[in-house]
């Protein structure tokens, strides 16, 4: 197959989008290669502390008028930024792809959820209505209005360079607030090609702002007083942190964290279709999602031994073919399956954490350490899906999150076993079931302590007009990002008790 | 044998090629054959519109596609190349012929597209049938006109 265009030509030189303006940055440049070719595709500012009160002051001066433009005005701008965004779907689509290594198909995925949140927030009209009830008391009425708070900050993760962020900024500005969104210093292109959009979609200056940095922005983002709130994708470690520091400068948070999600497959499973959603997802995005499989957990229910260990054998044997046949090379190669995991550092991580599995008496069944790639390409950081069998959840590669194309297939005996597994972990971000069972399904749903619970899906993403939840060491915060809950959290309910004489 | 295992951005890839081309063989048929320039001229207008259908269905949808682990099995798409080059020498009737072999075959891609996407949204399989059925109504225009052509001589 031919690889498609590649958007990006020439080296690019990334700058800030501060006070409407596109502004070079005197911190030290870091490069951004393309994790499929080896090659070098920008060069992204580590800004420094001085920029970023800039772009601070800039959001500060803009929410004074901002908050005053009505909201069906804020919407239009979002409608205007909706349709340059579809104009643009395949450029965005390929930058992805090209910055983050995840195929084309993927990338275009990522863009369309993306401007489903753009979607979403131009119904903020009606999203941020509040409520009122007359005659509380003898001539009084009482009244709830939502008013935007100020200044956001935005921390991005790398493996979602387009939609992430959108999963936050657009419901902030469209309440009336304004954002300095950080992009990932390993994924920065595509927050700037939407930055240069923002800036043709009408948005006043301020309100939208792009710095560009690493840990050292995101802690002057924890650290500014006039910040009122950051969300936060990322590490459990790292969430923990910023939870802990915005408590002690009175920010709001809300901050995912990492997972390890298990996928259950019932007896009465429908074998064909389950194998399918698993290998999006575990190998989707090459592993490298918070809503991916990770322990894949076969559950005998109802079946004596023989049975079980049929069953057992035939979702292993399946499940290894289909991963077994996945194509890896280019995302922007159109027969590609799984493109490269981001960068090289990641794949030494997932490569330690194979080890480990071998290490700790896991069956590696299929080894993905031989890099199979459909082209002749640098295997930098490439990695062909991995699967162990025979893992127990003791195991550090069923406990921890690998974040890699790393499937580990676990066996358990009854389904009350299967969700004490899932409650031993310390994770709680979403979980998965398979079953003919309407039964088996509602006690999936009804006990499981995950934010997002899947019944026959394998990666249980909330869409735009839901909140993508979270629990335990998955999420720390109270209100979750996109639909009603993000309203919520951009804005103050203000409560208002009238009485006229 | 072609890869029969085809990721959706290749069949979507493969779609967007055929109208293309499709689209600028009609241009060239209405360059060439003024007798028939307005039949062409809307014929590659169609193809055009067919292009814009099938992407935007395609981007539309595709997070879906890809929660479902689908790939389009089975949907050999060397089956359905078509030469659609116009030598110097070829005639109204030849270029026809060629017409209406490059529309039995797209016909036939969409409608084994179509039939393969089924447990997609429908949306996806409904743009499918929508482009095939364009095509025949195209084919049995051309025929139409190539049975003229022959009646005339």
């Amino acid at each position: 197959m031919p690889i498609l265009e590649e958007p990006i030509k020439e080296t690019l030189h990334l700058r800030n989008y501060i006070d409407g303006e596109w502004v070079d940055s005197k911190g030290e440049p870091n490069d951004v290669t393309n994790p499929a070719t080896g090659k070098l595709i920008a060069r992204v500012p580590v800004s420094t502390e001085d920029e970023f009160e800039k772009a601070v002051n800039a959001a500060k001066g803009a929410f004074y008028d901002w908050r005053r433009t009505p909201p069906l005005a804020r919407a239009r701008c979002f409608f205007r930024l909706k349709e340059l965004l579809e104009e643009n779907f395949e450029e965005l689509s390929r930058i992805q792809t090209m910055e983050h290594g995840k195929t084309i198909d993927e990338s275009r995925g990522e863009t369309r959820r993306g401007i489903e949140m753009v979607e979403v927030a131009t119904g903020i009209p009606s999203l941020m209505m509040g409520y009122n009830l007359e005659d509380i008391a003898s001539g009084i009425d009482e009244y709830l209005i939502r008013q935007p708070l100020g200044v956001f900050g935005i921390i991005a993760p790398f493996n979602f360079p387009f939609m992430v962020p959108l999963w936050f900024a657009p419901y902030a500005i469209a309440a009336g607030n304004c954002v300095i969104i950080k992009p990932s210093p390993h994924v920065p292109l595509s927050q700037t090609k939407i930055a240069e959009l923002v800036d043709e979609s009408g948005f006043p200056p301020g309100v939208w702002n792009v710095v560009h940095g690493g840990e050292a922005i995101a802690s002057c983002m924890m650290e500014n007083r006039d910040i009122k709130g950051i969300c936060f994708v990322g590490s459990t470690p790292v969430g923990k942190e910023i939870y802990r520091k915005c408590g002690e400068t009175g920010k709001r948070v809300i901050a995912q964290c990492g997972a390890k999600n298990f996928l259950l497959v019932m007896p009465d499973a429908d074998l064909e279709k389950t194998i399918a959603a698993c290998m999006t997802s575990f190998y989707g995005n090459a592993g490298q999602r918070c809503l991916s499989g990770a322990n894949l957990v076969i559950v005998g229910e109802g079946l004596n031994k023989q049975e079980f260990d049929a069953f057992y054998e035939k979702v292993v044997n399946a499940f290894i073919a289909s991963a077994s046949k996945i194509k890896v090379g280019y995302g922007l190669d159109d027969s590609v399956q799984m493109g490269p995991v981001q960068n090289k550092q990641r794949k030494e991580r997932i490569l330690g954490f194979i080890q480990k599995g071998i290490d700790e008496g896991a069956k590696l069944r299929l080894d993905g350490r031989n890099v199979r790639l459909v082209e002749d390409l640098p295997d930098t950081c490439f990695l062909n899906p991995t699967v162990f069998t025979d893992v127990t959840p003791d195991m550090t590669i069923a406990r921890e999150e690998i974040f890699g194309p790393v499937a580990n297939i676990i066996r358990t005996e009854s389904f009350d076993d299967a969700v004490e597994m899932i409650h031993s972990n310390p994770y709680g971000n979403a979980s998965c079931i398979f079953t003919g069972s309407g039964k088996w399904a509602r006690e999936f749903q009804y006990r499981v302590e995950c934010g997002n619970i899947g019944i026959n899906i394998g990666i249980a993403a909330p869409m735009a007009f839901f909140p993508f939840s979270g629990m335990k060491d998955s999420f720390f915060g109270t209100l979750h990002g996109q639909g009603q809950e993000a309203i919520r959290f951009f804005t103050e309910s203000k409560v208002v008790i009238q009485r006229w004489f | 044998m072609g890869n029969l295992n085809l990721t959706t951005s290749a069949i979507i890839g493969f779609t967007e090629n055929l109208e293309d081309s499709s689209s600028v063989f009609y241009e060239r048929l209405a360059e060439r054959f003024v007798e028939s320039k307005d039949i062409f001229q809307t014929f590659a207008t169609a193809c055009k519109k067919t292009k814009i259908l099938v992407t935007r269905t395609y981007q539309e949808t595709i997070s879906d596609v890809l929660e479902t682990g689908f790939s389009f099995e089975g949907l050999d798409l060397g089956n359905y190349a078509v030469e659609i080059d116009l030598s110097e020498d070829t005639t109204y009737t030849d270029a026809l012929e060629i017409a209406i072999a490059l529309e039995e075959k797209s016909h036939r891609f969409y409608l084994n597209a179509a039939k393969l996407s089924q447990s997609l949204l429908a949306t996806i399989p409904r743009a499918f049938i929508k482009a095939g059925e364009g095509r025949i109504k195209r084919k049995l225009e051309l025929q139409s006109l190539l049975d003229n052509t022959n009646l005339v001589h």
